[in-house]
């Protein structure tokens, strides 16, 4: 990557810091909303992040970080501000709406005001939470118990006769994460849904900060429970970035094939329960077995079911045998032929087809504006993963290049990039397996001397989609703010806006197609 | 004599204690369907067992008719359970008008919605005003249904019609056959099983039924449980003895009463299996289509007796 390629990307006389893949460079406050116009807009980048660091020690003041991309190129484009007097700074929202929340969290979190922001209810942090305390700032001890306040929680409302609101949850009846959802209704037909969510917040990027390195890696597991692979990939990534660390050629490829292990194992429950929730139930049970046999491979060749304990800093822990190898081919063969036996009775069934196909469209504009990835993003058509756009681990060796889309952006649309994706992962993990290159599983990165005063950024593709991790470093080379975001964060607003036209009854069907985190969410 | 008191003592128990087994065969086919060993076919009376020795757990806004609810519900069922034919289509009872059921269940089905508003849950609210939509649709069609029953033999008394055996009456057949069409249509409606309810599913904004009986617990739940097993019975015996009287005991022998009950377990048998089946391989219908399919039900019936002339 030259550094004149990265210029081009730059506003006109710009001088930027050059570290990796990253160039960023300070703005002024004033014109930081036409510099992200410009990136956005003419220059058509993706907003991957908003996140700021409290830096008042070194008398940096506060700093907020806007993380383009450049897709396919995979080089990261971050203008940043400076707040040293000041605790407001412009908003984003009203020209780039995918801004939206990441900037009520800045707002929440670190007590900062977008101005301009046209929601400033603070998101994730509940009720209870003083509206003075602002956990990520660095004058804030983890350990402080903070004095419970009970303000009240405005919802949207809708008026009118005839509307009335379900309130529904956190506490669901089935086996799921808390969740609040506010319905207001006219008959059983949705006007406004509102999703409020934050009940299983853990203070991660907080603990992130504190806690010794390879804690970090195993807390990092715990963001989200069935991306549990993805999130320590996009972790371990960003540090071995930081750290100079050559991660050897077969840990690559091994993490390309624990990864879509993963990506296997929750489509094959989702692509079950996206039936069961219709009532299809033969489908429903498939769906489940199909997803315990490659959860039994799983802990079979790592003794995790979850994948945890797999990624380290400089590759994997665990290796395949010969023996597992051709043992992983053959069940691979077999669950192709039962998969696609389950996937042509589903399709040849006109009740199932008839719930699925037009429930819960997300028109693609909203997908682009809502900066959403991953499922909800392809089944809109939108040809995104960072598999293929920012090509880590082994991708770019094994040459993946397809990214399955589908074009109505409705429950059937999410259902059917999953059943696609489901035999591109099959494909991948064969491929894998028969170019597994010969060598050590992970490098001796035992003394990490991470990069100083500076920043890295990972994208990986988790199966609900892009991962990604901001790790800032001091002048001493620690780590001083870690900044993760689920696909679910931006994922979210989107099952809000499936909602309103559907009837109530088809709403849970509507949010499992989605099937997104609380807890990455909620953090 | 001895026949006779044989007979009212099944007319009396039958209902109430085979219905909790309808339950755990249908669950248990439905669990092989999908792979699954599923659970013994008398898990439901172990259930209701368990539902009888819990405490309750009673909103504190919850009146009188929440606390009621339950007994008119469960006796509901308890009353048509005796008032239809089951083995036996000879034995004179006056009770078993079909108006007369018709609005006994409707009882239930009133006091059922009414209890679900009662605690001012969302959820009760919506499977109450989705229970009175489905209802207030499914009644016309259960009523022509059995009218084109009652026009062929001139009767309303069940009794008379089961003991009738319309099937025979081969100029009549198609006429039969519609009503019977019609019926099954009202009585999956009327039992919240497939594709207009979903009796296994967890998800709240789905229901119906459960939906409406979500707020109780124990005891209380035992019975709504209970009566709605009661209440698919009923409607099984129904679709079994007015439509296909085969086997039903005509004269007052022990020959005669042995063959009707083999007759009615048969026929039962053969209704769990086809909901089985059914609940296994269609998903449920989408909520705004299910008055087109009661609606069907209503004019297949009315065709039905138009045919009759």
């Amino acid at each position: 990557m030259t550094t004149e390629h990265i210029q081009s990307y730059l506003p006109k006389n710009t001088k930027a810091e050059i570290s990796g893949n990253i160039a960023f460079f300070p703005v002024p406050t004033s014109l930081i909303k036409e510099v992200a116009i410009e990136l956005y807009q003419a220059k058509n980048l993706k907003l991957k992040l908003i996140t700021a660091t409290d830096q008042r020690e070194t008398g940096e003041g506060f700093k907020i970080w806007y993380v383009f991309s450049v897709p396919k190129e995979h080089i990261f484009i971050v203008p940043f501000i400076q707040l040293k007097d000041s605790q407001e700074f412009p908003s984003l929202t009203p020209v780039i709406h995918s801004a939206y929340n990441h900037e009520r969290k800045i707002h929440t979190f670190f007590g900062l005001t977008p101005n301009g922001h046209p929601d400033l209810r603070p998101i994730i942090l509940h009720e209870n939470w003083p509206n003075n305390a602002f956990p990520l700032r660095k004058d804030f001890n983890w350990k402080t118990k903070p004095a419970k306040t009970h303000t009240p929680y405005q919802f949207q409302k809708v008026e009118g006769e005839g509307i009335y609101e379900i309130p529904v949850g956190p506490i669901h009846a089935g086996i799921i994460e808390p969740g609040h959802f506010r319905f207001s209704v006219a008959g059983e037909e949705i006007m406004l849904l509102e999703a409020r969510l934050g009940f299983v917040h853990k203070g991660i990027e907080k603990l992130l900060e504190i806690l010794p390195l390879t804690d970090k890696v195993r807390l990092s597991e715990k963001i989200s429970g069935d991306s549990s692979l993805s999130h320590s990939m996009a972790f371990c990534q960003a540090l071995e970035n930081l750290g100079d660390i050559m991660v050897p050629k077969r840990a690559l490829y091994l993490r390309v094939m624990y990864a879509e292990l993963e990506r296997l194992a929750n489509h094959f429950g989702d692509i079950g329960a996206i039936m069961i929730d219709t009532g299809f139930n033969f489908g429903g049970s498939q769906g489940a077995r199909l997803r315990e046999i490659i959860m039994q491979i799983n802990e079979r060749l790592t003794k995790s079911r979850f994948l945890r304990g797999i990624n380290i800093i400089g590759g994997v822990t665990k290796d395949i045998s010969p023996k597992e190898r051709e043992a992983l081919l053959k069940d691979l063969e077999k669950i192709t032929k039962d998969f696609s036996e389950v996937i042509t009775i589903a399709e040849n069934s006109m009740s199932l087809l008839n719930r699925l196909k037009g429930t819960g469209v997300i028109l693609q504009t909203l997908a682009k504006d809502y900066g959403a990835s991953g499922i909800a993003a392809k089944a809109t058509g939108i040809a995104a993963d960072a598999r293929v756009d920012y090509p880590y681990a082994a991708y770019s060796d094994l040459g993946f290049n397809e990214i399955e889309t589908e074009p109505d952006g409705d429950v059937y649309g999410r259902f059917r990039v999953r059943i696609k994706e489901v035999y591109a992962s099959i494909d991948i993990i064969k491929n894998v397996l028969q170019k597994l290159p010969k060598g050590p599983i992970n490098a001796d990165a035992h003394h990490i001397a991470l990069k100083k005063n500076t920043f890295a950024i990972s994208i990986v593709e988790g199966w609900r989609g892009q991962i990604v991790y901001a790790i800032f470093t001091d002048s001493l080379g620690n780590i001083s703010r870690v900044a993760p975001c689920d696909p679910s964060f931006l994922n979210w607003p989107l099952v809000g806006e499936a909602g309103p036209g559907n009837v109530v009854p088809d709403f849970p069907l509507i949010n499992k197609s989605f099937n997104l985190s609380y807890s990455g969410n909620d953090l | 004599m001895i026949i006779t008191i044989v007979i009212w003592i099944i007319q009396l128990l039958f209902v109430p204690l085979a219905s909790p087994l309808c339950i755990g065969i249908i669950r248990k086919i439905k669990a092989r369907f999908q792979n699954r060993q599923g659970a013994s076919v008398f898990q439901p009376y172990f259930d209701l067992w368990k539902l009888l020795h819990k405490d309750e757990v009673i909103s504190k806004d919850a009146s009188w008719i929440f606390e009621f609810a339950p007994y008119i519900v469960f006796t509901s069922t308890l009353v048509v359970g005796m008032s239809i034919p089951l083995v036996a289509g000879f034995i004179n009872n006056n009770a078993g008008d079909m108006l007369v059921i018709i609005c006994t269940l409707s009882i239930g089905t009133f006091f059922l919605a009414l209890a679900g508003i009662d605690t001012g849950s969302g959820f009760g609210g919506f499977g109450a005003s989705r229970e009175m939509t489905m209802a207030a649709l499914a009644e016309g069609g259960f009523i022509f249904s059995l009218l084109t029953m009652a026009v062929i033999n001139n009767t309303t008394n069940l009794f008379m019609i089961s003991q009738h055996g319309t099937v025979v009456h081969s100029q009549f057949f198609l006429s039969t056959m519609l009503a019977f069409f019609g019926f099954i249509i009202v009585m999956l409606a009327e039992t919240a099983r497939f594709p207009f309810d979903n009796p296994a599913t967890h998800l709240e904004l789905t229901m119906i039924h459960e939906a409406m009986i979500l707020e109780y617990s124990g005891k209380k739940l035992a019975l709504m449980e209970w009566a709605s097993a009661n209440k698919l019975l009923i409607f099984f015996a129904l679709g079994s003895n007015l439509f296909f009287p085969v086997g039903i005991a005509q004269t007052p022998t022990f020959w005669g009463l042995g063959i009707g009950i083999a007759a009615l377990a048969i026929k039962i048998l053969l209704f769990c299996l086809a909901i089985a089946i059914l609940e296994s391989s269609v998903a449920k219908f989408r909520f705004f289509r299910l008055p087109d399919l009661l609606l069907i039900s209503f004019i297949v019936n009315v065709v039905a007796i138009i045919l009759i002339f």
